[in-house]
Parts: structure tokens; C-alpha cells; sequence
């Protein structure tokens, strides 16, 4: 596998996680953790690899225990398979990572990735511990098996989205929910940004609690997603925004439509920005920059961008916070990924220090990677 | 203390806002946990994150131990000066910055009053749903330091999962902010890694917290049972129906007699061995037929008593019995101490049974009144503090509970925190790797370690005194909890 343009020069595939720790333990060179590869895109370029470890047999769930509504599970578990052993007792996760269900469970933490369920949470708000490999092979835990804990620091949260350059997440303690008893979404598409802005204000004040609250464009639509109660989803839609033609999908026809949703926004090229503000400012970061493509979680504050060219970055970084979802890596090398305030830069950098003295770990994807000229 | 310190914080917030006196710092010799005591040597009121700042690089320069504090209602003992120095007193630091309705979310000084902020947001229709037991007089930047939880946390979620952006003070005296208003990590999670680092990380100088609309309708009900086996069966049933109930929370034969005999009487079944306050929310539509399905499962494990509140003042009242809990005690004991555990709940009975026996060994009384949905219990050790010889079995029941939750599974600690308190029993939940790595964050936050300093991790040091100014004292705390659920117009829940 190669990526930004670097091929490792070995791949090592450890069956355990103290193979894993072996192994760690024996390294000298550059390490690049891999899950199912579904989001290598993501990140500052990836400046070196002498060894890159596939965790993809790392894909036991170590135990379940449903009635505690836990699961605990080897990093390269993948997210489809984790749901599938879920569903059996009517339990699942409102995830749904754009990168799809082939991705894995280690991975989606390491990049805390989202997708449509954004309203509802991300890996981060279901993650109760952690079992990580560090960089000297050494095994340490953070977190717990329960599912309210404050026992120590939550470093779940620090290596959740630290993109493998702290340490290797290798077994992840999740907490549950009961399956929605029931899930519909209802679209309409819009004549235009004004009217679609103007449905998605009525969601965003109004009694409706969509776990799901996606704003496509250049189409306009308006993906709302309803899930729980079979009886609060039906008074849900029977409220949704008005003066809008509604088209409301359940079951497989459901399912179906976010997985074209999902294929829509991963056409998204060449280059795709996420900018962060506030909830009510969707609109005008819309309007402003003036993307070719979007997709909004609105309710959060979250617009997917794709743009044809890097140009708009910078002038969004002026106003708001723009993290570079997708581009290719010559656009990477002249622009970093997070665009960092000084503050954050320089506390993220000591962290990466403390763990990863000789930025061995995933060299250049995350911090190390977001000032250029340290490149 | 150098006296040179003292007048040059006087110099930097005037010298109402610095207090030395040997009698006033009696006040701060321990927070809510009143088994540790120690008197700092002096306590400071910030106005704003400057004042903060100028006090930290003071302390530095000076290498004097600082901490920061809040309403003092902690229970782990974090905000307890271990080594002297200077405590930061934040309560006055307590405005609400801003409410903004639109995006649902409020900016608050860390002084606020947990309760304040909801009742601020209430007339919006919104609310800040981590609703500590203390949420009447707790403070949010103490919720932030302690990732707070509450009986609602089962449904809502713990403090982390509310806290958007947080301005704070760093342990070199630097202003950064860190986070956004959309709760959206870049980069690393800063935020989410520094809500409940006890106060070791950083001071919370100013918080932006996720509002929530108030649900439309809200049922609580009542079940009262002759076993505790079937009490907890209870709670496994109704989890595994698939069913989130808002709160669902477990009283016992010895906290409803106390309850039942003070004034906080809810009409708790007296020969109950075991109830439990069950509460659901969400929309209107469907929530009579969720309340029914509870009930249902209720009478199948031969519930023989099931009252669902017909309006809001019976609900108030059924709430009342639990929240006032604590402050009934003085009915059973003159002293008492809430400890706190978690534990998968599908191991409640047996970890209930093994309390109780403890309880017959050490000969002290033990009522159980805690968050059973979340396996988060709440023993309240009922003792008298006269004899000191039953303190020191405190500690060592402490200990028990504490090995016997971790052997099935658990942890030390659901919604208090380590503090000072269980920095000694970090070992039976972590190896020296993991505690190795925790002391490895706290370095890159806290390098000098002159920011609340001996917290969390273990050094084998104790000092088992009992501070005067909080109290183990049950008619205190019946004052106490009487004053904030009895005396102020506003019993709001949420």
C-alpha cells in the first residue's frame, strides 16, 4: 500500500496484541499503523515508513457483554462486523463514518471519523477504554470495562483522533445503546441555499431531534433522519419544516439512500474542506465560499466542502476553523491539515514529544507535519 | 508562607480578594470530603483568567503549590491543599456570559452554580442536562475538573459530553483557548483530555456548554420490591428492552426509613427492601406506552407496589425522597460518608450482598441509595464519629468496596474522582505502564507539578484527620441539604 506517494518498506501483520508489542518493542525505524486503509487520504503528508503494520488481524471481539450494554474489541475490527454482532441483540452504534463499514474500529477512532450520525455523537462519546501499544512496544491501558468511569485521566480522548502518532490504539472498550426501535429519514430538496438555510433553521430552534440532519448541495436537499420510539419518530415526521415536498424512506429503501448519500460525498474531489462554526453560521460559510459541492451536518455546525481548488483555505482559516478533509498530497505539502492556532500547536507538539520522542510513529501526519517548514 | 508572596498577590487583586488569616483559612482546610484535611496558606479571588494568570506565574516564580477551587463540594478531596500554597477560589468568578439560543449553547464563568445555568436557560426552553446531587450549590468549572455525572447522565451523558470549548489557564500561567463552539476536536482533543483531569491539567477560566431543549414530557414512577434480586433484575430487564431511561435509580430499606422519618417524606413503600425511581423523557407521542412497558417489566419481577406520578408535584415529591436522601441520615447515624464505585450492572446483587455482609463485619451501618442504571453505587457509610476507632474502619471498608468493585470488573470511581482520596488504590486498576503514561500527560500539562500537586496517582501518604469546617456530621448535612431543597423557592430538577 502506498501512500502519500511512500511505500513502506515492509509490512509486518501481528496476530496479537503482544505480537503487536514485540514488535514495537524491536522496531528502530518508522512505523505506519494501518486498519483497512479506508481513510489514508486524511492528514499530513506521511514523510517516512520503514515498517508498516497491518491491524487487521487484530480482529477479535474480546467480549461482549450485552446486558451491560459493553463490547470490547481488538483494534481491526471492522465497523461492519462489529454492528453485525450488535444487531444480534437488538444493540447497535449510531455510527456511520463516510468511509464507510469496511473501516475499521481502531481506525475510525484514530481519525475520529463521522459521518451523517454526527448529530447523534461521534467514537468519541461511545469509547469507555483503551488498550494501546506505545512506541517502545510497551502495553498500557486507560479507561475501563464500565460505562460511566472517572478513574484516572481519559486518554481515550487524547488518542481518539491522534491518527496513530501517539500510540497504536490496539483494543477499544465500547458502551452501547439499544437499536432504535424504529428509523425513518425524510427528504425534500429546495429551490435554493435561502429556502434549504430556512428549513434548517426551523429544525435547528423547533422540538425536532434528528439524529441525523444532513444539507446537500448543490441540490439543496435536506436529509433528516429520525430514530427511537416508533411513536415520537411518526409525530416527528408529521411536524418536519413546512412548505417543502417531504419524501419520507424507511427499511431498506432507508438504508439505501444514505449509502448513495455516502458514495455522493466520497465522489467528492479533488479537494474537500471541513469548516467548523457555529450551528447558525452553515448558511453563511455556504453562501460565503461557495463550494461546488457540500455536505452541512447542520445541527452541528459542520459543512463538507469540495472545492476545485486550495485557494478558499486560507481565506476560510480568516474566519473560521477548516480542516482539510481530502486533497492530494501536493496541496497537503503546501497547506496543513488542522490549520492550528500556536497555542494548540505548541501543547499538541509536547504531547507528540512525550510519547514519540523521535517522531517514529506515522512521521509527519499529524502535528509533526503541521508546520511547514518543520516539514 | 514568605510574606513577600502574600503582599504582592495583594498588589495584584487588592487586598479583599487575598485571604491569610490562619482563622479564615480554616474554611478551605478540606472540601466536601472532610477525612483530609489540610490548611492552605493562603486563598486568592480572581476576578477574571488575568488575575488567574498573574497568581499562577507568581506561584511559579515563587515555586509554591496552587490549586485551583470551587463550591468546595467535592467528594474525592481535589481541592484539598495537600502541601499548603495558595488556593484559587473561583466561585466568584460566576457570571453567565452568554445564552444563545440559536446554536443551543452557553458561555459561563467557572464559578456558576450547576443549577444556575438551567434555571438561566429555562425560560428558552432549554436546559444544561449533568445534574450533579449537588447541582444546587456545585460549581461548573468544579463539573468540568471531575467530569461530573448525576442520575440523568444515563441517558444525557457525563459532563465531557457537554463541555464545547474551554478557556483555561495553564500550569505556567498562560491564557489559551482551547476547543470550538461546535464540539468538533481539531487535531488532538485537548478539551475532552483536560475535562475531569481533576484540576492536575489546567484552571478552567471560562466554558462553553451544549444546551438541551427540555423534553416534552417527562414520566417518573416508583417500584418498590421485597427482594434486592428482583429490584436489580429489574434494571437488566428494562436496559434490555432497549429502553434509555432518563434516571433510574436504586433506594434501599435503610435510606427509605431515613427518608420516610424526615422531611423528605415521598410516600417510600416502608416495608420495601429494595425500590427503584425509574424516569423517562422524550417526546409526548409514545412515552405513556414506554412508561407502561416499565411498569409491565416491574410487576414481572413481582414488584408489589408501582406508583407512577400523576403530575408534576407528585413526581417533584418522589424526587424529593431521593435528593434528599444524604440529608436524612441524621435519623440512622451522627456521621456518614458517601463513597462511590462503579461496576457492571449486571453485577449489582451479588456486589449488594457482599456490602451488606462488610457491613456486618465492621459492624458499621450501610445504606445504599445510587445511579443503578449506570452500575454507579453510592454506598453511605453511617458511623460515629466520636470513636475513632470507627474511622479508621471507614478506610478500611473503603478499601474493601473498592477491591471487591474492581475484582468483578469495575472501578474506582463513577462520578467523584480519584483526588486525593483514592490516589492509593490506583493500583488495583492500573500497572505501573498505565499509570506511567497518565504521569507522562500530566507532565506535558503540569511539568513543575506545582498545580494541585499529590492528587491521583499513588504515593502512600496519608492524613486521616477529620476537617471542621465540611462535615461527616449527619444533622449538618441534614442542615445542609435542607437549606438547598427545602429553603429556596426553586426545586427544579432540570
Amino acid at each position: 500500500m502506498t501512500i502519500d506517494g511512500i511505500l513502506p518498506a515492509r509490512t509486518v501483520r501481528p496476530q496479537s496484541i503482544e505480537e503487536l508489542a514485540e514488535l514495537m518493542a524491536s522496531e528502530r525505524g518508522a512505523i505506519l499503523p494501518v486498519g483497512a486503509g479506508t481513510q489514508t487520504f486524511f492528514g499530513n503528508p506521511l514523510r517516512l515508513a520503514d515498517c508498516a503494520v497491518d491491524l487487521t488481524s487484530l480482529s477479535r471481539i474480546t467480549e461482549y457483554v450485552p446486558a451491560d450494554l459493553t463490547i470490547h474489541v481488538e483494534a481491526g475490527v471492522t465497523l461492519a462486523q462489529l454492528q453485525r454482532a450488535l444487531l444480534e441483540n437488538n444493540q447497535f452504534l449510531p455510527l456511520d463514518p463516510w468511509n464507510g463499514p469496511a473501516a475499521t474500529v481502531g481506525g475510525i477512532a484514530a481519525v475520529n471519523a463521522q459521518g451523517p450520525y454526527r448529530a447523534a455523537g461521534t467514537i468519541r462519546d461511545w469509547i469507555i477504554g483503551m488498550k494501546v501499544v506505545e512506541i517502545d512496544g510497551r502495553i498500557s491501558k486507560t479507561g475501563g470495562r464500565v460505562v460511566k468511569n472517572v478513574t484516572g485521566y481519559d486518554l481515550q480522548k487524547l488518542y481518539t483522533g491522534s491518527l496513530g502518532t501517539l500510540v497504536i490504539i490496539a483494543e477499544i472498550s465500547l458502551k452501547l445503546r439499544a437499536k432504535f426501535a424504529r428509523t425513518a429519514t425524510a427528504v425534500a430538496r429546495f429551490g435554493d441555499v435561502e429556502t434549504a438555510a430556512a428549513a434548517v433553521a426551523t429544525v435547528r430552534k423547533g422540538a425536532l431531534q434528528p439524529v441525523s440532519c444532513v444539507w446537500t448541495g448543490p441540490e439543496n436537499e435536506v436529509w433528516l433522519r429520525f430514530g427511537e420510539d416508533p411513536r415520537a419518530v411518526d409525530w416527528q415526521l408529521k411536524n418536519l419544516p413546512p412548505l417543502a415536498d417531504w419524501t419520507v424512506l424507511e427499511g431498506a429503501d432507508e438504508a439505501a439512500a444514505w449509502e448513495r448519500l455516502r458514495d455522493r460525498f466520497n465522489d467528492f474531489a479533488p479537494i474537500v474542506t471541513r469548516a467548523v462554526g457555529l450551528p447558525s453560521a452553515v448558511h453563511e460559510i455556504i453562501k460565503e465560499y461557495r463550494p461546488q459541492a457540500w455536505m452541512a451536518h447542520a445541527l452541528n455546525g459542520i459543512v463538507l466542502m469540495q472545492f476545485a481548488s486550495p485557494a478558499e483555505i486560507g481565506r476560510m482559516r480568516q474566519k473560521y476553523r477548516a480542516v482539510i478533509e481530502r486533497a492530494p498530497v501536493e496541496v497537503r505539502r503546501e497547506i496543513p491539515t488542522f490549520g492550528l492556532n500556536d497555542a494548540e500547536y505548541e501543547l499538541m507538539k509536547r504531547m507528540k514529544d512525550a510519547f514519540d520522542p523521535e517522531g517514529r510513529l506515522n512521521p509527519g501526519r499529524h502535528i509533526d507535519g503541521e508546520r511547514v517548514a518543520q516539514r | 508562607m514568605n510574606p513577600e508572596v502574600v503582599s504582592k498577590l495583594q498588589k495584584i487583586l487588592g487586598r479583599d480578594r487575598v485571604v491569610a488569616d490562619e482563622t479564615e483559612l480554616l474554611v478551605y482546610e478540606c472540601d466536601g470530603l472532610p477525612l483530609f484535611k489540610n490548611r492552605p496558606d493562603v486563598v486568592v479571588f480572581p476576578r477574571n483568567a488575568e488575575d488567574v494568570a498573574q497568581v499562577v506565574r507568581l506561584a511559579n516564580e515563587y515555586r509554591i503549590p496552587f490549586l485551583p477551587r470551587g463550591a468546595g463540594t467535592g467528594l474525592s478531596g481535589g481541592a484539598l491543599a495537600v502541601e499548603g500554597g495558595i488556593v484559587i477560589e473561583l466561585q466568584r468568578m460566576n457570571r453567565i456570559l452568554s445564552i444563545d439560543v440559536e446554536n443551543r449553547i452557553a458561555i459561563v464563568q467557572p464559578g456558576v452554580v450547576n443549577l444556575h445555568i438551567s434555571q438561566a436557560a429555562a425560560p428558552y426552553g432549554l436546559y444544561y442536562a449533568p445534574d450533579p446531587s449537588s447541582q444546587m450549590s456545585c460549581s461548573i468549572g468544579g463539573n468540568v475538573a471531575e467530569n461530573s455525572g448525576g442520575p440523568h447522565c444515563l441517558k444525557y451523558g457525563m459532563t465531557t459530553n457537554h463541555i464545547l470549548e474551554i478557556e483555561v489557564v495553564t500550569a505556567a500561567g498562560d491564557i489559551i483557548r482551547l476547543g470550538n463552539p461546535a464540539g468538533e476536536p481539531i487535531g488532538m482533543d485537548l478539551v475532552g483530555t483536560i475535562v475531569g483531569s481533576e484540576g492536575t491539567f489546567a484552571i478552567v477560566t471560562e466554558i462553553t456548554i451544549r444546551l438541551l431543549p427540555k423534553p416534552q414530557a417527562v414520566k417518573t414512577m416508583l417500584a418498590a420490591f421485597r427482594t434486592v434480586e428482583e429490584c436489580s433484575q429489574t434494571v437488566s430487564d428494562v436496559i434490555s428492552a432497549g429502553i434509555v431511561p432518563a434516571a433510574l435509580e436504586f433506594v434501599d430499606a435503610k435510606t427509605i426509613e431515613a427518608v420516610e422519618a424526615s422531611v423528605y417524606k415521598a410516600g417510600y413503600p416502608l416495608d420495601a427492601v429494595a425500590a427503584l425511581l425509574i424516569e423517562v423523557d422524550g417526546f409526548r407521542d409514545g412515552l405513556e406506552e414506554t412508561a407502561g412497558a416499565i411498569v409491565e417489566i416491574c410487576r414481572r419481577n413481582r414488584a408489589y407496589e408501582v406508583r407512577v406520578a400523576q403530575n408534576d408535584d407528585e413526581r417533584a415529591k418522589l424526587w424529593l425522597g431521593r435528593k434528599g436522601a444524604f440529608g436524612a441520615m441524621g435519623r440512622l447515624a451522627p456521621d456518614m460518608i458517601t463513597m462511590d464505585a462503579v461496576i457492571p450492572r449486571t453485577r449489582l446483587p451479588e456486589v449488594l450482598v457482599a456490602i451488606d455482609r462488610m457491613s456486618e463485619q465492621y459492624g458499621l451501618d450501610v445504606a445504599n441509595v445510587f445511579h443503578a442504571g449506570d452500575g454507579n453505587l453510592h454506598p453511605l457509610i453511617l458511623f460515629d464519629g466520636r470513636y475513632p476507632e470507627q474511622v479508621e474502619k471507614i478506610f478500611k471498608m473503603n478499601e474493601d468496596i473498592m477491591k471487591l468493585c474492581v475484582e468483578v470488573g469495575g472501578s474506582l470511581s463513577g462520578e467523584h474522582g480519584i483526588g486525593f482520596e483514592k490516589k492509593d488504590f490506583m493500583p488495583l486498576v492500573y500497572n505501573d505502564a498505565d499509570l506511567e503514561t497518565m504521569l507522562r500527560v500530566k507532565r506535558v500539562f503540569n511539568p513543575e507539578s506545582l498545580l494541585n500537586p499529590e492528587k491521583i496517582f499513588p504515593t502512600h501518604r496519608g492524613c486521616a484527620e477529620i476537617g471542621k469546617h465540611s462535615t461527616t456530621n449527619t444533622a449538618e448535612i441534614s442542615k445542609r441539604v435542607e437549606a438547598i431543597l427545602l429553603g429556596s423557592p426553586e426545586k427544579v430538577q432540570r
